[in-house]
């Protein structure tokens, strides 16, 4: 099991509601931003917050 | 240039600095008694992991000076027209959420298992391979199980505690291995250091989890219009 910090769960509480809460705006709105599309800049940060708990777990075992 | 949207708020808009996101100016497109903040942004420059935080900074800028709708990050407009005939057509059901959220704020707990999930001891039986996996199956479901049962009763006991009102909270519980809830409270902005303080009391009597407190942050999860 992947043992999540304090550090390590408030980034991804925060990365969880910038991506998946907040006002969705459609229609008009182009979901994507200077050609990348919004699933892969999701996958981005989430993978940031990822390592961020894969170099926790790093220092813990060394 | 497109726009990267920020927030909704009402109209007329608070004196903000105009600096967006990257230093980039930062625009406010009205329509009606509505209005959107945004970065004009420029199509060729893409998106990096640290904007998401900023736009953070930003959305509780904006929220800091007037109640507003944090926008989901990464969504754009091509120009300012397009911008104001998206909130046009929702302006009922953003009113309605604006008002929902006005001068409240969000905490957010989180609550971590202190312990891996406990491995159940399948009998030895002189059972053939399909029989051990079928047990094997078995053990790690009630494992789930109770944790599920677990978690959800702690959310119970949370909302009765804290006597707030259902429509006020949003949980999940057992995201993953690591998180047994993760729940959000609206409340007022002026409370939030007191409600915030409630949540770290409530959430200690919990000995088999540790908890995670943010915000107040905007009130992200309660923003949601459909």
């Amino acid at each position: 099991m992947k043992e999540l910090t304090a550090e390590d769960a408030s980034l991804l509480e925060l990365v969880d509601r910038l991506l998946n809460k907040g006002v969705v705006l459609a229609g008009e709105a182009t979901i994507s931003v200077a050609g990348i599309d919004l699933i892969y800049l999701g996958l981005n940060v989430v993978l940031a917050a990822v390592e961020t708990i894969d170099k926790a777990q790093e220092r813990r075992a060394s | 240039m497109t726009l990267l949207a920020h927030a909704i708020a009402a109209a007329p808009p608070a004196p903000l600095s105009h600096e967006g996101l990257r230093g980039r100016p930062l625009a406010w497109s009205e329509a009606g008694d509505l209005g959107l903040w945004s970065t004009e942004w420029a199509p060729d420059i893409k998106l990096e992991r640290p904007d998401a935080l900023e736009h953070h900074r930003l959305v509780e800028r904006i929220c800091a000076a007037q109640p507003c709708l944090p926008v989901r990050f990464g969504t754009a407009f091509a120009s300012s027209d397009d911008a104001r005939a998206s909130l046009d057509k929702r302006a009922a059901a953003l009113h309605a959420a604006l008002a929902r959220v006005a001068g409240k704020s969000e905490i957010a707990l989180t609550l971590l298992w202190r312990e891996a999930p406990e491995e159940r001891t399948i009998p030895s039986t002189p059972a053939g391979p399909g029989r051990r996996y079928m047990e094997g199956r078995r053990a790690e479901f009630a494992v789930r199980e109770t944790r599920r049962a677990r978690a959800a009763s702690m959310v119970e006991s949370l909302i009765t505690e804290l006597a707030i009102e259902r429509q006020l909270v949003w949980h999940e519980t057992c995201t993953s291995d690591s998180v047994a809830v993760s729940l959000a409270v609206l409340v007022p902005t002026e409370r939030a250091p007191e409600r915030k303080a409630d949540l770290e009391r409530l959430a200690a009597q919990f000995t088999d989890v540790f908890a995670v407190l943010n915000g107040p942050w905007p009130p992200y999860t309660f923003a949601r219009t459909d």
